[in-house]
Order: structure tokens, then C-alpha cells, then sequence
């Protein structure tokens, strides 16, 4: 009996035809339901709708986005820039020719808040981007190899841990300086700074390691790097792009910490925590040119903050926060229940089964 | 208890196994990023050559030594007399350290108090009244304060201090140092030092409190969703009464653990808000070594540093053990 | 029954009176019928939630009312409503629940309850067993504690000698030795079965009336269940309580209830005393579940009958009757009206709620007539007797031990525990050995011992007639690979999330170095072998049933053409309905490609059905090995004997009047001698 003839039978009788295998059967039912097209929604569409329906997220993004585009054409709105002192104004405060106003020695610092904003943005970000790969690597490495190389790499992160890593960064940055000075800094904040992250993404790993996928896969034959590439590391993928996000702010409080103390951004360069530093010695006669730098760090890291927090809601397929606004879009709920599913859990009452 | 005492002792020696590695490494980290021949290089009058190489070499620091010389005679020192090294001006580290002890645990000591009780009082409040307008409004003013950087926060509050003492028209606060150094009897002694200490001990206490409060938070919404809650439930207790009692009591014990190692930092201060408010303890300390090229200076204060992460580390490692029954001792 | 709070139409109070009157007429269970009033009435409860997906109705019109001393068992499958319903009863559903109905406890009505109100009710009038007893209690206080505060949260001013003297009697109810020493340990010191003896103890402490077991054995080894029914039926005897037994499995209900409701869906389908259900049931998806489960005290003599499709998903159950998707009896009515519940047997109280309900009465239509798709067991020796069959995997003598560590501070090492004490068996090809045993019998171990490809501790691994031991490098190692593939149980976990199918199958061939043409070709092969649509390869694993997965775990099982399949429990975690379904892709497998395998599990039932030979695992021992049919007709080891009579068999005569053994220190003892102790 051929398979035509089969899927002509009525729908009723199908079920006695003898002779088929189970995998036949199965077929046959799949064609027969009414398969409407499942819309797909690809998975980074998913999260980005539910990341676009939080409000604070927005604005977060737009703040990021704002400061963004300050650092970049800023510099073009004045004639001024951050080394050249206008010698006419000194001590200026705020007005409409010099907008933040001016220091000591008559430079615009407008033009140093935007070329800082700049420097923060890119340090903050290069910092983040660099230690995500390097610690995710090192700590699902870690955690995939196991045995002996895994007591040997954890023991090699426990002494690095030992010294707290600012006082090992404070000793290689001070030898920053000049125009470069900022790359030898990324250069300080990556070396230590991914520790740390490496040692929670082993953590994380460890629970990944034991999945049945992971298992099959070494099974199969796939090599090791593959395995830490192809299922570890994506598997992370979420984590990953949040803290990339916070390493974002951790980046720029380090490079505001470290030129405050003298150790990282030096002049002729400029950053927001070296006008910090700059602004702090006079502090009570120019008041702006302290609190105008901080007020730009405080906006950037909230923004941050708020993006960061956003993206966690958006891949916790349990938040409340980021479905909270359902009942305005109609096919949103769709999207929630496939990202439920796509993280692992099914709306479901039981686990009917033993574990 | 033979057998505790033996694990312990196991534990502190692959710990002072593993603080040996470390401090070397930093040894050498610091001997090639750092160059104290420069101190005297810039003075002016330039000092004589001889004079210069002299000096250097008296106090283990010369460039001209190979390093693995250096560190030798390092070490050596380091074993046989506990003598942390010379600073390029020759005095003593051992001695320029243990002066600011005192200072950093004056600082730390209320500031760590205070943050654990207000941050793990907060953490356990919102995450009682999750999604409510309380734990929106607090855990929210907690995740900005969470990322404004210590400097910008410290550089507020003086501001704010200053504009109030300014208002007031006499010195409330004061905002550099510890005391003002005249000694009358205890009480303007105390009286004094309140009116210094009160500032950092605020920023600190922000600085600190909203990482335990947001941790506590999450632990115990953790906790709270637990089956053994539910059963507590089902016996007849209250939903509150059951978190109360089996919830909370669970959520404590990550952070009596964090609680554990932040105690370590009692003894290595807080290098930004000493920095802003002039105080003279470790963290500036480390600062003007690093500045000053003061290389075992600086390797003796990360190494103390390291020593006291891994006393943290024991005794989170206590703190669990004496918390969770599931934790054995012996 | 005039005032019911709902504000349903008219026809729906009828239908309530009805359901009363007809439970009182279940006569024909083991207790007869129901006398004098109930412990509790439920009425058209319905309960759904606002979730990310959507409204969910867990619970769409459920009656039931519960007698003192009598046991009502629900049953159902993952989404059936039935863990929602119990925990309404004892008003612990979360706070986005929204509750409508009635549940009266005498004359009090609990819906609308605050939670202070309800916990004056908890533990004293209703209280609750749950599913998993290693996270039930709270680890960081004594079992004599946690007991002790369910006397004094109740009764305050109890004294402490009193409250000690109760928390030992109870506990020797439970069946707890040495009780008076047990107060003082801390739940991790107890395992599985004996912390649900303590959940069991802190639920009758203050001898409730009303008693909900939601699924109490379910995370427990089929021995340990045995036991904890038992001790269910004592604490019922020792209360006088009604009792609500949860459960997935129609065996477990069985031998425990009086009566028995079936879920699905949400809603009630078919109730009736257990001994009709089990012999008369009247629902088609009743038929199917009794018929899709393999029976473990019978030979198989015919192929087993899947139900088609997936259980629904409460978000989004189907119009009309929700069974009709799946029902082989399904007409065009059937999809468009869900049909009310009607007495099937009046006399009895038999209800079930099916458009075809009269003709199945009239017709007295059984199982084998509604699903008319029984098949011979497949030929599967035809042209190579076994016999002479060549030997494709043999274990000899395989040993395995792990260091035994502390946890937390003091990682002492505690000696050396042996996983596997020296293994064999060997399997034929086109073969299935059945390897079987208890959480921590050393089944896995073995398993990942022979997959691993690595030198055992002790003893040889012969694959395909390569010595494991032999093998020098990762390459030999890939190659044999080839030949050599794994089943996972849970096939959530043995997908990765992350991967569309196409890349899901494509992987093994890809570490085989497979060109990619192939490998396209390949998988379509690969999808039409499994039974899944080749047009889904672009889909990801979540959007597929759980049973698709698993037939997706066995095309890349199969991708590169092995002999020989290990399957590690690869049903355990598969809904009861859906599981025929993979038996049967697998028995045709099997035929098809000559496949041996290597099938690790619990249930004995289905071991029963598809093995040829089996291996009883007992601490790391094979202590019984032979063919199938000789172990389960004629054990001779006391383990597998006690392990035998432990399964609870889907027929309420027989699993009432069997005797269960149990393993004791090498011997054998009935379980009477020790549930009346």
C-alpha cells in the first residue's frame, strides 16, 4: 500500500493500517494536523521586543546613545578645544561663550568634558569587550576541561585573586602617560580585571558542563574547543551581554578611580575622573568645574545601569517586568510563552516525571 | 577536634603557600613597572652618581642589581627578620606601615557595622514586599547608587557638608583627616572625632550597604520560592511567619560568608575615601608608595592585602561551617 | 446545595447535585459506598493565572467532595490541573491565582480566605504531602524541630515533655527506628524516603481530617514507593483522615484509592470507584492510558498502542472537547462542544464526559475496540537466529570506584565508594539488554564507563571486538564513536537550546568529517527515520513536544549509523501517553537497522516489554542476569524479588491482595511485618 493511497484514507481508518512503522505513523499525523506556519521570531528579535517594552530601558538606551554622539561631535560645536587655554577667561564660570565654563588656566572645559566623555566611553567599553572574551574562554575552559587542569587553573585564579587586583593595576597604569597613556590603561584594567568574571563564568559553566548536550556532543567525538565554542559560550550568551553591559560601568569607575588618584589619565590627555582630580583642588571657587564632570558620569553609568537591567529582564523568561505591558500588544503574550520555552521551561503546572 | 585542627592548619598553609607565589609575583611586577632611580634623578640639585647609586643600593632598590638578586636578598629579609624592606628615602616599611594601621580600622570598623545592618535590614525589607512601591523605590535608589563611582559620591557629600557647615555658619563636619590633633579630655576628643569620622563613614556605609542590601534581596527571593517554605506553610504557619523563621534563616548565610571577607578590609582601608578625605591610613599609604616609587612599600601592602583576603576567606569558611548544619566540622 | 457561588448557568447546579448523588452510590470500590457527610465539597472550583503567556486555566470546573477514611485518587498527566486542584484545597497557589468555586470544609467556606484565616486551617484541619522530600524540609533545622513546630504553632502552650513525647510517637508511625535519637539529626543526614516519612509525620501531627499527597512518591525509587504508600495507608489508619492521593501513575493508584477522577485538561473526564474505572473505564483517553502502559506483571503479547499527539498546554487547550485532537473516536461534534460529565453507570456513580458516551456504554466498547491497532510483536529473530548472532559489546568483570568527599569546609576524603563492582554482560546484535536498578545501583555509571572509551579501573570493555583499553588516541577513539551512540533521559537537557535542528543532527556527522552534501542528505534521511517532518530543520528544540525531541535525540543518535545505542532511561521523563510512542519508534529501529541496545532503566514494566535479556543492578552488582521473561516469571535473587513485588501494577484486585517484600540485609521480609511495627 503506498503512501498516496494512505494519506487518502479517512482520517478515521488511517490508524489500522498495518504494516507501518511508528515513524510512518508519526509522519502521517504531522501532515494531517492543520499545520499552520508557526510565525518565527528569531531569538535576538524576541529579546529585543521585550527589551524595547520596558521604559527605563528606552531611556537608558537613548541616554547611552545621547552621551554617545556628544563624545563623537561634540568637539565640533566649539571652536575651543581641551589643551588650548583661552588666556581672556580664567576662572569663568558657565556662560555663552565658554558653556561648562573654564579652569585656572583658561581652558574650555566643555571641550575637555566632551574629549573625556570620549576617553571614559572608550576605555569603559574597550575594558568590557576585552575581559568578557578573555574571562569567558578562560572560565568555560576551566570548568569543561576537569580532573587535573581544572584544580591547576582554579588554583592559578585563587593566587590571582589573593592581591586585590586594583592595587596590581595601580602598579602597572602609573606608568601611563601622555597621549597614549589611555591604552596602557585598558591595557592594566584588562590584565586583572577579567579574573574575577572568569571565576563566576566558571561557576556558571560548571552546571552547563553536566548538561546532556554537552555530554553527547564529547560523545560524538566533537572536539573539546568546539564544544566550549559551539554549546558552552552561547549557552552563557545572556549573562555574558548583561555583564558585558555592567563591565561597561566597572571600566569607567576604574578609569575614574585610578586618574582621580593620579595613576591613570595624565594631561595633556583628559578623562572625567582627571577633571575630577584637576577639579577638586578647587573645589569651593570653581564649584562647576567639579560637579559638571560628575553630573556626566552619574548620567552615563545610570544609563548603563538601566540597559543592564533591562537586558536582565529581558532574558528572565519569569520577569514580571518586562510582560508587564502584555495586554497592549496582542501577539506579545506568544512571544513571552516561545521565550519561556526558549529558555528551558514550559508553562506547566508539575514535573509529572521523576528526575 | 584534632582532626578540625588539622584541616585548618592544612588550609592556612596552602593559603601562605599561595600568598608567597602571589607577593612574588607582585615583587616583580613592581620592581619593573616602578623605577626609584628617578626620585633621585629629579632632584635639583641632581644628586652626585655615586651618591645616587649608593643610596639605591643600601635600600635593595637599585636597577643595576638583576631582580632575582633583588628579590633574593628580599626574601631573605622577609624570613629571617620580618623586615618588609627600605623605602628609596631608607626608612623602614615595617615601621611607616603599622602607623596607619590604626587609622584604616578607625575608618573601617563603624563603616562595616553599619553597612551590614542597614544593607541586609534593606535586602530583607524589599524582598518581602517585591514588585511593591517600597521595594521599586529602594532597590532602585540602590542599583543608581549601586554604579555612581565612589569619587563623584564622596565629592557630593563634601560639598553637601561644606554648604551645610557654610549654612550653619560653624563646622559641623569636618572633611579632611581624623582629628584635629589638640587632645583636650575624652569627651571633645570624642566630640571631635565624630565631626571627622562621620563623613566617610557615610560614604563607605552607601558605598557598601547597597551591595548587601541588593544580594540579601535576591538570596532570600531565592529562598522565599523554596519547597520547605511551602511546607512550613502547610503546617500552619503564615505566609510572613514562615519566611520569617525558614526563609531568612537560609538567605543569611551567603552573607554572613561576604560578611566574612569583607571583615579583612577593616585592616586595608579604603584607598578613594581616604584619598578625598585625607586620611592617613593603608590605602593612601599605597597610594604615595606608588607615587613615591616605593616598591616594597608597595609589595608590603598588597601582600598584607592578600594575607588579609585569605583570613576573609577562613573565616566565610568558618561562618559557614558554624551556620549550615550541612557544613560538618568534624 | 443551593448556594453555590458561581455564576455559571443554571444547568451547572443541576449537574453539581448530580455528581454528589452519584458519588454516594460508588458502591463498588474496596470500602463500598460513601457514608454520612463529606469532609469537604468542591464545587465547579476553577482556578487560572496571569502568566507571561497569557491567561492559563489550570482548573476549569472541578467537583469533588472527600469522606473520612476513604482515599480519592487524581489522576493525570503534566498539565492535567491535578497539582493546581490540590493546592487550592489547602490555599497555597501563588499570588497571581484567581480562584472562583466553592470548597466548603464542613460549612466553612475557604475560598476568599486570607492567608492568616487558611493557616489556622493548615495542618489541623487539611495539610499536605509534597512531591519532592529532599527540598521539603528546611535544611537548617532538626527533624525534631521542624516536627515540634507543628504541634506548637498550633497549640502554644504545649509543654515540652508532651511535645517531645508526640514527636516520637509519631515518628514510630511513620515507621522511623530509633526515634529518639533520630530528633536531633538534620534533614541532609536522611535519605529520600526517610525525610518523606518526616513530611508524612509533620502532616499528621495534628490528626488533620484531610490529607493531600501531591505526587508523594514520584521522586522516590520504586521500593521506597512501595514503602511510602504503605506508610500513607498507616497514617490514614492513625488520623481517620480523608485522603487525596495525586499521581501520575495509575499503578500507584491502584492499590491506595477508593476512588478515582481523571484529569485532563483541567477538568474531571471520567470518575468512578477504582475497581469500575479499572475494569469498566467509559472515557477514551481512561482506555488509552490504561492501554498505552506496558503491564509488568504480564508477558507482551501485542505491540503497544500510543496515544496520538501531545497533552495540551493550558495556555492553549482545544476547542470543544480538549481530547478530541487525539482521540481516535473524535467526530465533528467533538470539536466543537466539550461534552458535560454523565453518568456512564448511575448505579455506581461511574461518570465520564464523552459525546460518544452512549454508544461506548451500549456497545460496551473496551480499549481494544476504540483503539483497533493492535500488531504482533515484530518478528525480530527471523533471519539470523540470536544465537548465532556475533556479540557486539561485552563487559567483563567492569569496576568502578569514586573517592568519597566531605562537603563544604572540610572536603575530607571519606574513603572509596564502588559505583561498579565487577560488571559483565554482553549484549548480541539486534539485541536489547536491559540494565536495571535503583537511584545509585551504578546503571549510569556503567553506562558513561563503556561511552567514555577510556581504560576501566578494573576489568575489559570489548566493543565491537576492539578492546577499549587498546584504543591509543582520540582519533582510534572518534572512529569507534561511530558505532557507539547515547540516549539521554531528559531530551530538554540533551538538546542544546541554542541550535536548530539541522545543526542539532549535523554535528556528529560533522565530527566524523562528513562533507556537507552529505550530510544534508543525511538528515533528511535521518528526520523521516524519526518520524518528524524534514521541512522543521530550521526550528529549535523548544518548539517541539517533549516526545519530539526525543526522536530527535534519536536521529542524531542515529546519524552516523551505529550498532550500538546506549539509552539511559530514555522514557523516564516523557508523558505515560507519549511513551509508547518512543517504545515503538525504537522496536522498529531495531528491526530496521539491527541495532543492539543498551537500554538503562527503572520501570520494569516497559523493561518487560522490550528486552531480551536483563541485568537487576543492585549497589554496583549485577546480582540477577538472564532472559527476560525467566527474571520476571522465576527471580531468583532476593533483591530482584523484592524489587518485583515493589512495582505497582495498573489493576486494583491484584495489587490489593499481592504480598510485598522487602529487602532487608540479604533477605527477604514481608512488608506487613514491618508497616505494623
Amino acid at each position: 500500500m503506498s503512501k498516496e493511497e494512505l494519506q487518502n484514507k479517512d482520517e478515521k481508518n488511517v490508524s489500522i493500517d498495518a504494516g507501518l512503522t511508528n515513524a510512518e505513523r508519526e509522519l502521517q499525523a504531522d501532515a494531517k494536523s492543520d499545520n499552520k506556519e508557526v510565525k518565527r521570531i528569531s531569538y535576538a528579535g524576541l529579546i529585543a521586543r521585550r527589551f524595547f517594552r520596558q521604559r527605563s530601558a528606552v531611556i537608558g538606551l537613548i541616554i547611552l546613545g545621547i552621551m554617545v554622539l556628544i563624545a563623537v561631535f561634540g568637539p565640533y560645536a566649539t571652536p575651543f578645544n581641551y589643551t588650548d587655554a583661552d588666556f581672556t577667561a580664567i576662572n569663568m564660570a558657565p556662560n555663552a561663550k565658554h558653556w561648562f565654563g573654564t579652569d585656572g588656566a583658561g581652558i574650555d572645559l566643555y571641550a575637555c568634558v566632551v574629549h573625556g566623555l570620549g576617553r571614559s566611553l572608550t576605555i569603559g567599553i574597550s575594558y568590557a569587550i576585552l575581559t568578557t572574551i578573555i574571562s569567558a574562554i578562560i572560565g568555560t575552559a576551566i570548568a569543561y576541561v576537569r580532573g587535573i587542569p581544572e584544580k591547576i587553573g582554579m588554583w592559578l585564579l585563587d593566587m590571582l585573586m589573593v592581591i586585590p587586583s586594583f592595587l596590581l593595576v595601580a602598579m602597572i597604569v602609573r606608568a601611563a602617560g601622555g597621549e597614549s597613556g589611555w591604552l596602557m590603561l585598558i591595557f592594566g584594567l584588562t590584565a586583572f580585571g577579567w579574573i574575577g568574571r572568569a571565576r563566576t563564568i566558571r561557576t556558571m559553566a560548571l552546571s552547563l558542563r553536566e548538561r546532556d548536550y554537552v555530554k553527547a556532543a564529547k560523545y560524538m567525538g566533537v572536539p573539546p574547543f568546539t564544544i566550549i565554542v559551539r554549546h558552552l559560550i552561547p549557552n552563557l550568551g545572556s549573562i555574558l551581554i548583561i555583564d558585558l553591559v555592567l563591565a561597561v560601568i566597572g571600566g569607567i569607575n576604574s578609569e575614574t578611580a585610578f586618574s582621580f588618584l593620579g595613576l591613570g589619565i595624565k594631561a595633556p590627555d583628559t578623562s572625567l575622573g582627571y577633571l575630577l582630580s584637576a577639579g577638586s583642588s578647587a573645589m569651593l571657587t570653581t564649584p562647576w568645574m567639579i560637579l559638571i564632570p560628575s553630573a556626566f558620569l552619574i548620567v552615563v553609568c545610570v544609563g548603563l545601569q538601566l540597559i543592564g537591567d533591562g537586558l536582565r529582564d529581558a532574558f528572565d523568561p519569569y520577569s514580571r517586568a518586562a510582560g508587564s505591558v502584555k495586554d497592549q500588544e496582542e501577539d506579545s503574550s506568544k512571544d513571552d510563552a516561545q521565550l519561556g520555552d526558549l529558555e528551558g521551561s514550559i508553562v506547566s503546572e508539575e514535573t509529572t516525571e521523576r528526575a | 577536634m584534632a582532626r578540625f585542627v588539622w584541616y585548618v592548619t592544612k588550609r592556612i598553609l596552602s593559603y601562605i603557600v599561595m600568598i608567597f607565589v602571589a607577593t612574588s609575583l607582585t615583587f616583580f611586577l613592581a620592581s619593573s613597572f616602578m623605577n626609584p632611580r628617578s626620585n633621585f634623578e629629579q632632584r635639583t640639585p641632581r644628586p652626585p652618581q655615586e651618591s645616587i647609586e649608593e643610596n639605591l643600593y643600601r635600600t635593595n632598590l637599585n636597577d643595576k642589581t638583576p631582580v632575582i638578586e633583588r628579590y633574593q636578598v628580599w626574601v631573605t629579609n622577609l624570613f629571617t627578620k620580618f623586615d618588609l624592606g627600605m623605602t628609596p628615602t631608607g626608612d623602614n616599611v615595617n615601621r611607616e606601615m603599622s602607623s596607619k594601621f590604626m587609622a584604616s580600622i578607625e575608618l573601617m570598623t563603624p563603616a562595616t557595622i553599619l553597612s551590614v545592618v542597614i544593607g541586609v535590614s534593606l535586602g530583607v525589607y524589599t524582598a518581602q514586599r517585591q514588585y511593591q512601591w517600597q521595594d521599586r523605590f529602594l532597590s532602585g535608589v540602590a542599583s543608581v547608587l549601586l554604579v555612581i563611582p565612589t569619587v563623584v559620591m564622596a565629592i557630593l557629600i563634601v560639598f553637601a557638608a561644606i554648604e551645610i557647615n557654610a549654612r550653619a555658619g560653624s563646622r559641623i563636619f569636618y572633611v579632611t583627616d581624623l582629628s584635629s590633633g589638640d587632645t583636650g579630655n575624652f569627651f571633645t576628643w570624642l566630640i571631635d572625632f565624630l565631626q571627622h569620622i562621620i563623613l566617610p563613614t557615610i560614604v563607605l556605609t552607601i558605598v557598601s550597604s547597597v551591595g548587601y542590601h541588593l544580594s540579601q534581596r535576591t538570596y532570600l527571593l531565592d529562598e522565599m520560592h523554596a519547597d520547605y517554605v511551602r511546607t512550613a506553610r502547610a503546617k500552619g504557619l503564615t505566609r510572613k511567619k514562615a519566611i520569617r523563621k525558614h526563609a531568612l534563616r537560609v538567605s543569611l548565610i551567603p552573607t554572613a560568608v561576604s560578611v566574612a571577607f569583607s571583615l579583612a578590609g577593616i585592616f586595608t582601608g579604603a584607598v578613594m575615601t581616604e584619598k578625598v578625605f585625607a586620611i592617613h591610613g593603608l590605602g593612601e599609604y599605597f597610594i604615595n608608595c606608588i607615587n613615591n616609587n616605593n616598591i616594597h612599600g608597595a609589595v608590603a601592602v598588597a601582600a598584607f592585602s592578600g594575607a588579609m583576603t585569605l583570613v576573609g576567606a577562613l573565616l566565610a569558611d568558618l561562618f559557614a561551617a558554624a551556620l549550615d548544619p550541612r557544613i560538618k566540622m568534624s | 446545595m443551593a448556594d453555590i457561588t458561581n455564576t455559571s448557568a443554571k444547568q451547572g447546579n443541576v449537574e453539581m447535585d448530580d455528581v454528589l448523588r452519584y458519588e454516594l452510590l460508588e458502591s463498588n470500590g474496596p470500602k463500598g459506598a460513601p457514608t454520612g457527610d463529606p469532609v469537604l465539597s468542591v464545587r465547579d472550583l476553577k482556578v487560572s493565572f496571569n502568566t507571561e503567556a497569557g491567561r492559563v486555566d489550570a482548573v476549569r470546573g472541578v467537583n469533588f467532595d472527600l469522606w473520612g477514611g476513604r482515599t480519592l485518587g487524581i489522576v493525570g498527566e503534566s498539565g492535567s490541573g491535578k497539582s493546581v486542584t490540590a493546592l487550592s484545597l489547602i490555599g497555597l497557589l501563588d499570588d497571581n491565582a484567581h480562584v472562583t468555586g466553592s470548597i466548603k470544609l464542613g460549612d466553612e467556606e475557604l475560598i476568599g480566605k486570607t492567608d492568616e484565616e487558611m493557616s489556622e486551617l493548615r495542618g489541623t484541619k487539611i495539610s499536605m504531602i509534597f512531591q519532592d522530600p529532599l527540598s521539603a524540609l528546611t535544611p537548617m533545622f532538626s527533624i525534631g524541630d521542624q516536627l515540634a513546630e507543628a504541634l506548637l504553632t498550633h497549640n502554644p502552650h504545649m509543654s515540652k515533655a508532651d511535645v517531645r513525647k508526640r514527636c516520637i510517637e509519631l515518628l514510630s508511625i511513620v515507621g522511623i527506628t530509633d526515634p529518639e535519637n533520630r530528633l536531633d539529626s538534620f534533614p541532609h543526614e536522611f535519605s529520600g524516603g526517610m525525610r518523606q516519612r518526616v513530611v508524612i509525620a509533620i502532616a499528621i501531627a495534628n490528626n488533620p481530617d484531610i490529607i493531600i499527597a501531591d505526587e508523594p512518591t514520584t521522586a522516590l525509587d520504586v521500593t521506597i514507593q512501595a514503602q511510602i504508600l504503605d506508610v500513607l495507608k498507616v497514617a490514614q489508619k492513625e488520623t481517620g483522615a480523608a485522603v487525596v492521593l495525586i499521581t501520575h501513575d495509575l499503578g500507584v493508584v491502584a492499590g491506595t484509592a477508593d476512588d478515582i477522577m481523571v484529569m485532563y485538561a483541567g477538568r474531571g473526564v471520567e470518575r468512578a470507584s477504582v475497581d469500575t474505572l479499572f475494569a469498566e473505564p467509559r472515557h477514551p483517553y481512561t482506555m488509552g492510558l490504561l492501554g498505552a502502559v506496558p503491564k509488568p506483571h504480564l508477558q507482551a503479547e501485542h505491540r503497544l498502542v500510543p496515544i496520538k499527539g501531545n497533552p495540551p498546554s493550558l495556555a492553549a487547550i482545544p476547542t470543544g472537547c480538549p481530547f478530541n485532537p487525539r482521540c481516535p473516536m473524535a467526530t465533528e461534534e467533538c470539536s466543537k462542544k466539550e461534552p458535560a460529565l454523565l453518568p456512564a453507570n448511575a448505579a455506581e456513580g461511574h461518570l465520564a464526559s464523552c459525546h460518544h458516551l452512549q454508544e461506548i456504554c451500549e456497545k460496551k466498547l473496551t480499549y481494544a475496540e476504540v483503539y483497533p491497532d493492535f500488531e504482533p510483536i515484530l518478528p525480530k529473530w527471523v533471519d539470523v537466529p540470536r544465537n548465532k548472532r556475533p556479540v557486539v559489546l561485552k563487559v567483563e568483570n567492569l569496576t568502578k570506584t569514586f573517592p568519597v568527599q566531605g562537603k563544604g569546609f572540610i572536603r575530607r576524603s571519606k574513603g572509596t565508594m564502588t559505583a561498579v563492582d565487577r560488571a559483565s554482560f554482553e549484549i548480541h546484535e539486534g539485541e536489547t539488554l536491559a540494565l536495571v536498578g535503583e537511584s545509585g545501583s551504578g546503571k549510569s555509571t556503567t553506562l558513561m564507563q563503556i561511552m567514555d572509551l577510556l581504560k576501566p579501573e578494573d576489568g575489559r570493555i570489548t566493543v565491537l571486538g576492539k578492546d577499549v583499553a587498546e584504543l591509543k588516541n582520540a582519533a582510534q577513539r572518534r572512529e569507534l564513536r561511530k558505532d557507539l551512540q547515547v540516549i539521554f533521559q531528559d531530551p530538554m537537557s540533551s538538546l542544546d537550546p541554542r541550535m536548530p535542528v539541522y545543526d542539532v543532527l549535523a554535528e556528529p556527522l560533522q565530527a566524523q568529517g562528513w562533507n556537507k552534501e552529505d550530510i544534508n542528505t543525511r538528515i533528511g534521511e535521518l528526520m523521516r527515520l524519526v518520524g518528524i517532518n524534514p521541512d522543521y530543520v530550521d526550528r529549535f528544540p523548544s518548539q517541539f513536544s517533549g516526545g519530539q525531541r526525543q526522536r530527535i535525540a534519536i536521529a542524531r543518535a542515529l546519524a552516523t549509523s551505529p550498532k550500538i545505542l546506549l539509552l539511559d532511561e530514555p522514557i523516564a521523563s516523557l508523558d505515560v501517553s507519549i511513551q509508547a510512542g518512543i517504545i515503538n519508534l525504537l522496536e522498529d529501529l531495531q528491526v530496521q537497522l539491527k541495532i543492539s541496545y543498551l537500554f538503562v532503566a527503572h520501570d520494569l514494566a516497559v523493561i518487560r516489554h522490550i528486552s531480551d535479556t536483563v541485568a537487576v543492578m543492585h549497589l554496583g552488582k549485577i546480582v540477577e542476569y538472564g532472559e527476560t521473561e525467566d527474571v520476571f516469571t522465576n527471580p531468583q535473587d532476593p533483591y530482584t524479588k523484592a524489587l518485583l513485588s515493589a512495582i505497582p501494577i495498573p489493576d486494583p484486585k491484584i495489587e490489593r491482595t499481592r504480598e510485598r517484600m522487602i529487602y532487608q540485609d540479604g533477605k527477604l521480609v514481608p512488608a506487613t511485618h514491618i508497616s505494623n511495627e
